[in-house]
């Protein structure tokens, strides 16, 4: 489609909002003690920010069904930033905050029509999976790591509907590993 | 990076010794891919699921059989047998909605299962790619809600 975003271009702005995230804020003087898992979580939470607010950019590009679930999609997303929060928290860890909507919209690729963000979506979720199956072995108790795995599934299933949305498959391979 | 068609062979990459534990728990989850695999099979020579469909899950749940199968030996434990014919399979392949239904039934406690799993294995190494299999059994989940005319994401 001319004019619509390209996966090349998609996966820069993806790879672009996920490197800014966090990045500016100042590193905690007191906190967790080191490889509790409060820092890895903590950089999944800014990446789970910035998809809640791309979301928000997309929802204006989406009608019926699209916009639909892409709401639904959104709760569940900030039902993660709560439970991630949490999680930080109890590890006495400070959490890393959400960017204003503006900032989040530098960072974003300039979305055109609902493909795009559809397209933009599926990059985003695809980067959601990998960040919490990364994170399964690097996480140091039992409780973590389901919390890793109960929102990586929620993720599998995010990229399902996406799928859907954009006339494909929802289940297109047997091992979901968020390849970008 | 874990590529697509990869994890098999990372779950078999590792021929060490592994805890006794952890072999029970994926000798539990490969009964649960073959059951999967045997009821998208029966499925799919019954008709009672789109074609294309059953095609899909079955070969899936084969290769998740296959990676965790390869896993186990590596480990030097025999892959245990068939799982013994379940009844409510043979009931539900009465009607399409019937079968969808105890599939969606298998594809919830599969997620369940492997959410334990990951919680409870103490082999670090064969996490990321059951969080792989995870994923894909959530994917099959929106498949078979979707084939229902259900929301997709059960909400």
């Amino acid at each position: 489609m001319a004019g619509s975003l390209t996966r090349r271009g998609a996966l820069g702005a993806a790879a672009v909002v996920l490197a800014s995230c966090g990045s500016s804020d100042p590193p905690p003087r007191t906190g967790p003690r080191p490889g509790s898992g409060a820092g890895l979580l903590n950089s999944i939470l800014a990446l789970e920010h910035a998809v809640v607010a791309a979301y928000a950019t997309g929802a204006g590009l989406l009608r019926g069904e699209a916009l639909r679930y892409a709401r639904v999609i959104a709760d569940q997303e900030r039902e993660h930033v709560r439970r991630l929060d949490e999680l930080i928290r109890g590890l006495g860890g400070t959490t890393a905050r959400s960017r204003t909507p503006d900032e989040y919209a530098r960072s974003f690729p300039v979305l055109h029509d609902g493909a795009d963000a559809l397209r933009f979506a599926h990059d985003l979720e695809e980067r959601l999976v990998r960040a919490y199956l990364q994170a399964l072995p690097k996480l140091p108790d039992a409780e973590l790591r389901r919390a890793a795995a109960e929102i990586g599934a929620d993720e599998g299933a995010h990229l399902a509907v996406i799928n859907v949305l954009r006339g494909r498959p929802a289940a297109p391979q047997p091992f979901v590993t968020g390849t970008l | 990076m874990l590529a697509a068609g990869a994890a098999p062979l990372a779950l078999a990459a590792v021929a060490t010794a592994a805890p006794k534990p952890d072999l029970d728990v994926l000798e539990r989850l490969l009964t649960r891919e073959r059951r999967l695999e045997a009821a998208y099979e029966a499925a799919l020579r019954r008709g009672a699921l789109s074609e294309p469909l059953a095609r899909a899950l079955r070969d899936q749940e084969r290769e998740h059989a296959r990676g965790i199968e390869m896993s186990l030996t590596a480990r030097g434990r025999r892959a245990p047998g068939p799982p013994e014919p379940d009844r409510a399979l043979a009931a539900s392949l009465r009607s399409r909605e019937a079968f969808a239904r105890y599939a969606l039934g298998l594809e919830d406690r599969a997620v369940r299962a492997y959410v334990d799993a990951l919680s409870s294995l103490r082999d670090t190494r064969v996490l990321q790619p059951l969080g792989a299999i995870l994923a894909s059994e959530a994917q099959h989940q929106v498949a078979l809600r979707r084939f229902l005319g259900e929301p997709l994401l059960g909400v």
